[in-house]
């Protein structure tokens, strides 16, 4: 009787509990891009002055770099870059483009996704500027024609010397394959929370050009160079020396 | 629900019963696979630990560490006729391919079964049972999610959440000191609490027990389960389907007269699971009180 009445109290707490969850953050890596200001004008290497009417740039994937995986990464640097409609996240990527324009950057951070890497140690992470797709984030009717560009530059150049002023139309399509090395690996193997900076400084996006001299598709050319080369990835304590 | 759980340990309390000898075989069984006797009553406590994983490494991978404390007991009132109610309070450990973990406690889903013995070669001490068995599955268990509000796998549940009713057949064999039990068991759920659709399942269990000593049995069998598809919410679940044979050991002990121990390894040996799904080792270990 007495065990009886237990087991029946027994079965009865269990029954009664209610169910109780308790949920404990991972391996995050918070990824912002951040945009230099753009100032009035733009002046070059070159002595000429941008002054920029429109200026986008579409960043798709981003993508996390494990050290220790050569293969891998041999592959994607011998294997073209290829723009894909985003496939969604990953743990060590985000999928989802995001449309920035520049001429409305303030040199805030704009806030791209978290990732949840598994544990390892990355060296660098991987950003693919690429047209847009429809739900690509900061896509409205202002800007659909980033849809079919990477980079969309209108504005004005003045050549200093000169005084001429010349019409700026750069408009990329291409896929841009940035990889960026950090200064310190990341290493993961516990659960923490890092910050990622990507910085674009697009102020140096018309240095090295001589717009009197060369032709629009070289000017395109070396822009594009430019985009690739002005991306630079920052970690907190990575001393900002843009 | 609750009225049910109680009534049979109830009516035990009434009962009076002896101890394991009493059914006229000394084989030592665990509560399901007893000999029915009139008014006997058994309760036990079992602890049961699993391992699953569900997705591809370093991409979606979701792993499950499982423990189950399933409270049950079992009367007969007839020497043909048990009834048995088993309750689990569940514990799982989900981890994600970034470290990211949940620990939930939840109750699983009673389970309530009858057996009723169709033919055996005699009255007294039979050496040949064969039975037929029904029994329901309440959703007393929970649908969880994740933090983003998408529910957890349907393996990764603690219960289906839904009135499954169970049908099945076994065989048993006494012929001290060998003991053979083979078991055929097909659950159907039905739509559960969170618009799920928990997998239509098979189960065949073949078990072979060598007792050398009274107090000492040592098993080894065989647990195979096909499984079909899932749903939630009427979509797919991907990681639900397939068959899975375990091969297992186990130990059987009788310590007191009225106090069997037991416990059993399970090791997955041929796995064909659909989707990413991997199911890992398994081990039970309880104790029986006979009233």
């Amino acid at each position: 009787m007495r065990s009886s009445l237990l087991m029946a109290i027994a079965l009865l707490s269990v029954v009664s509990l209610p169910h109780c969850m308790r949920v404990t953050d991972g391996i995050e890596v918070d990824v912002a891009y951040q945009p230099k200001a753009t100032p009035a004008q733009i002046r070059t290497d070159m002595e000429y002055r941008v002054a920029l009417e429109r200026a986008l740039i579409v960043l798709g994937k981003v993508e996390l770099i494990r050290c220790d995986n050569f293969v891998v990464d041999l592959w994607e640097l011998i294997a073209p870059a290829r723009a894909r409609a985003h496939l969604g996240d990953t743990p060590t990527s985000l999928g989802v483009p995001l449309v920035i324009d520049l001429m409305e950057s303030v040199g805030t951070p704009q806030f791209a996704g978290t990732m949840k890497p598994p544990p390892g140690r990355y060296c660098g992470i991987r950003v693919l500027g690429m047209p847009a797709d429809p739900d690509a984030v900061g896509l409205g009717d202002e800007n659909l024609d980033m849809m079919q560009h990477s980079v969309l530059i209108t504005g004005h150049v003045v050549d200093t010397t000169s005084g001429e002023d010349t019409r700026l139309i750069a408009r990329i399509w291409e896929v841009l394959d940035c990889e960026m090395l950090f200064d310190r690996p990341l290493v993961f193997d516990s659960p923490v929370l890092e910050n990622v900076s990507i910085q674009i400084d697009h102020t140096k996006w018309f240095d090295g050009i001589d717009f009197a001299l060369q032709d629009s598709d070289a000017v395109q050319q070396q822009i594009t160079e430019n985009v690739r080369s002005s991306l630079r990835a920052v970690l907190p304590n990575t001393k900002d020396e843009l | 629900m609750i009225a049910a759980l109680v009534a049979p340990l109830w009516v035990a309390a009434e009962a009076s019963a002896c101890g394991t000898c009493s059914v006229g075989d000394p084989t030592l069984t665990v509560v399901g696979f007893e000999q029915p006797k009139a008014n006997r009553v058994r309760t036990s406590a079992a602890l049961r630990h699993r391992s699953d994983s569900i997705g591809e490494t370093e991409v979606d991978r979701l792993t499950l560490s499982e423990q189950r404390m399933e409270l049950a007991g079992a009367y007969s009132p007839t020497d043909r006729f048990s009834l048995s109610l088993m309750m689990p309070l569940v514990h799982r450990l989900i981890t994600e391919v970034n470290l990211a973990e949940a620990s939930i406690w939840a109750p699983g889903d009673l389970d309530f079964r009858m057996r009723g013995v169709i033919w055996r070669d005699r009255k007294f001490a039979p050496q040949h049972l064969v039975s037929l068995i029904g029994g329901l599955e309440f959703p007393t268990s929970s649908i969880e999610y994740d933090q983003d509000g998408v529910p957890l796998p349907l393996e990764f549940q603690a219960g289906t959440g839904s009135w499954d009713p169970i049908v099945g057949a076994s065989y048993t064999m006494f012929s001290d000191p060998w003991s053979v039990y083979v078991s055929s068991i097909a659950i159907f759920p039905t739509k559960g609490i969170a618009d799920t659709q928990a997998s239509k399942s098979f189960r065949q269990t073949v078990l072979g027990q060598y007792q050398p000593w009274k107090f000492l049995a040592f098993q080894l069998g065989a647990e195979f389960r096909i499984d079909g598809p899932g749903y939630i919410a009427g979509v797919r679940d991907p990681n639900t389907g397939g068959h899975i044979t375990y091969g297992t050991l186990g130990i059987i002990g009788l310590p007191h007269e009225k106090i069997m121990v037991h416990a059993t390894a399970a090791l997955p040996i041929v796995q064909r699971l659909d989707g990413t799904h991997r199911e890992g080792f398994a081990f039970t270990a309880g104790l029986v009180y006979e009233i």
